[in-house]
């Protein structure tokens, strides 16, 4: 099998016919074969039925079922635990990502990159509600990644099947994947696509709110880039507490010997510094209890991890 | 009151923990066993009677004997006390029939709900799992009050809206109770825990028994102890797998609060002359944004264990898989692409 391509659906039952006929249109012009696994995350409407219609037309498809609706990472998630070609594609099920950008993705997998991601140049939706807290989500990803990405919200995406068993997707992680990966040693790789506006039902997945996307980012930026030590993640963010910690014993020193006020002696730097020391000694300590954890782990996993940063690194060194 | 003898497997296991407190569980046998044998359902029932209740170990021995060895009663007696949430384990592992009928160790509900129950579950439409709801309530206006009470704070937190999750009476498919991993006090929450593995749950209003009145007190510790029962519940169903999103959040709201009250002080000590030592408030603050860094770093914490514990639990359950059937076109490899798979291979 050399392509899975993973779409998850909720809720499309006016498009889900179209979607398949489209797909499997460009999916014909690749030449290659390939499956296609449409992921229906709990819909409620007729999407199930459509399905089955297609299944009976079509052996190339495999449907999945979700119990109730998991939201799209799951659901990609699923698609991954399922997928058995080479290569993986994402997209959406609302037809505005445009199957025919498939050759696109692959000749850049072809060129060895794992991770290619599409970049809706052109949007087509609203600024306000969409485009700019996507802006913004994906500014931040940036910077505390180290791998700008323009559009992270994209789904259209292709990525070398090593790379994406790996991946272990929770929460709204599949907004990440592709920094993710380059965190963890991969060669990601961005392509203008085209984007198209909505032409069925509107819009499900809402906007991720901007402090759920700072969450997350804490928690891959410790897993991936701290895991075999995290006493060292818990010092890093300890850090703006020793800098209190220190300003204010030093201004608290200068008080007490050099002002040296007689009376209205001011308690709030003596008492701001055990603050911040406390918070300091605090993170510093779950450092260790971190590493307790990670210690008795399964180290199995987390060598998983590892490894596939030395997949990506050794597959630079050859390409 | 004589019934058929179970032949073959049982199609409903009846599981009754006997763990808090128990009432004529003789009478209890033979109206919900009679009524079964109404619907014609063979049954088996299973007594899971904890440590503390051994009294009623004698009645179920004498129960036992009269209706025969035919497999249709079984007593497990746990070797401690381990609670409820254990016996409903243990008896729901030993069940062999397909439906699970979970009943409290006294009267609560008339049998003759059941058959609705069955409807519910085996009918079109059918659902994974039937709670009973004791309605009306005849119960003292202290009890309804605290029962309310609970399910508002239930329903609030998780979204959900039940009635009587506590009600013994729930009749299941087993593959819902394989999943429940039940411990601690969440046997008090069995519908959301269903609910959240992606099972569909109904209501079904039960006539409540005349045995089931009566106003019962709790001590402060049994409230406190149900409170954090329902903070658990609330964690484990929204935030098992992203313990960040739970920790964090509050974490991030306590530091929040705490930044904008020192902000505050410290603007108004600019603008007023007001000292900042005087102010009490500006220790709450620095204290506030301390518990928020706290908070913040055990969900790290709880990151690293699933991580390192259980990175393969997947969020999602699957309903079902459906491979496509219909007529495969083998795909024409062309010469150009064969050529790039060779040079993957290779390389």
């Amino acid at each position: 099998m050399d392509v899975s391509i993973v779409i998850p659906l909720y809720n499309e039952e006016e498009s889900v016919g179209a979607l398949h006929a489209e797909v499997t249109a460009a999916a014909e012009r690749l030449g290659r074969e390939y499956e296609l696994i449409l992921v229906d995350d709990g819909s409620r409407d007729r999407t199930a039925e459509k399905l089955r219609e297609i299944c009976d037309r079509d052996s190339r498809v495999k449907v999945i079922r979700f119990r109730r609706n998991y939201g799209q990472t799951a659901a990609l998630q699923a698609g991954f635990d399922h997928a058995r070609g080479q290569v993986v594609i994402t997209l959406d099920g609302d037809l505005q990502n445009d199957p025919n950008d498939f050759g696109l993705l692959l000749q850049h997998i072809d060129e060895g990159y794992d991770v290619v991601s599409g970049w809706r140049k052109n949007r087509q939706d609203k600024m306000v509600s969409r485009k700019l807290p996507s802006m913004a989500a994906n500014w931040l990803i940036g910077k505390l990644t180290g791998t700008p990405i323009h559009d992270n919200g994209c789904t259209l995406k292709a990525y070398r099947l090593e790379v994406v068993r790996k991946a272990s997707l929770y929460a709204e992680m599949h907004r990440f994947l592709a920094p993710m990966m380059s965190l963890s040693g991969s060669r990601t790789k961005e392509v203008v696509v085209n984007h198209r506006a909505r032409q069925f039902g509107k819009s499900k997945y809402g906007i991720s709110r901007i402090w759920k996307v700072f969450l997350d980012l804490l928690t891959i930026k410790m897993l991936l880039g701290f895991i075999t030590r995290p006493a060292r993640y818990f010092a890093i963010l300890s850090l703006p507490f020793l800098m209190g910690t220190l300003l204010a014993l030093a201004t608290s020193v200068y008080i007490h010997f050099v002002w040296t006020p007689q009376n209205d002696y001011p308690l709030v730097f003596p008492s701001a510094t055990i603050l911040f020391a406390f918070a300091f000694a605090h993170l510093i300590v779950i450092g260790f209890l971190a590493e307790l954890v990670v210690k008795v782990g399964d180290f199995k996993e987390v060598e998983a991890v590892l490894a596939t940063a030395e997949f990506g690194g050794s597959h630079h060194a050859e390409s | 009151m004589r019934r058929a003898k179970l032949r073959g497997e049982p199609e409903v296991s009846v599981v009754i923990p006997v763990v808090e407190r128990y009432g004529d569980l003789r009478q209890l046998y033979h109206e919900f066993a009679a009524e079964l044998d109404r619907l014609d359902k063979p049954a088996e029932f299973i007594f899971v009677v904890d440590d503390s209740q051994r009294g009623a170990l004698p009645v179920l021995r004498e129960l036992q004997n009269d209706v025969g060895g035919s497999g249709e009663i079984l007593i497990i007696t746990l070797g401690g006390a381990f609670g409820e949430s254990a016996a409903l384990t243990l008896g729901m592992e030993r069940a062999r029939g397909e439906r699970i009928l979970t009943l409290a160790s006294y009267f609560q509900v008339d049998p003759q709900g059941l058959g609705d129950a069955f409807e519910a579950l085996d009918g079109p439409g059918g659902v994974d799992m039937v709670v009973g709801r004791r309605h009306p309530r005849i119960d003292s206006k202290f009890n309804r009050l605290q029962s309310r009470l609970f399910h508002s704070a239930v329903g609030r937190l998780t979204g959900t809206r039940f009635h009587d999750i506590s009600c013994g009476f729930k009749l299941m498919k087993r593959r819902v109770s394989r999943e429940l991993n039940l411990y601690g006090g969440l046997h008090r929450f069995i519908p959301l825990l269903a609910l959240s593995r992606g099972f569909t749950v109904r209501e079904i209003p039960l006539r409540q028994r005349d045995e089931d009145r009566g106003t019962r007190y709790h001590g402060t510790g049994a409230y406190l102890g149900r409170l954090l029962d329902i903070l658990t519940v609330f964690f484990l169903t929204k935030f098992t797998r992203t313990p960040l999103r739970f920790f964090g959040l509050l974490g991030t709201g306590l530091f929040a609060l705490g930044f904008l009250i020192d902000l505050i002080a410290v603007v108004q000590r600019a603008m007023t002359e007001q000292g900042l030592a005087d102010r009490p408030i500006l220790l709450l603050g620095v204290l506030l944004m301390v518990l928020g860094v706290q908070t913040l770093s055990l969900g790290l914490i709880g990151e690293i264990i699933i991580f390192t514990h259980a990175r393969n639990i997947r969020e999602y359950q699957v309903a079902e898989v459906i491979r496509g059937v219909g007529p495969r076109e083998v795909p024409r490899p062309e010469p150009e692409s064969l050529e790039s798979k060779q040079a993957a291979t290779a390389s």
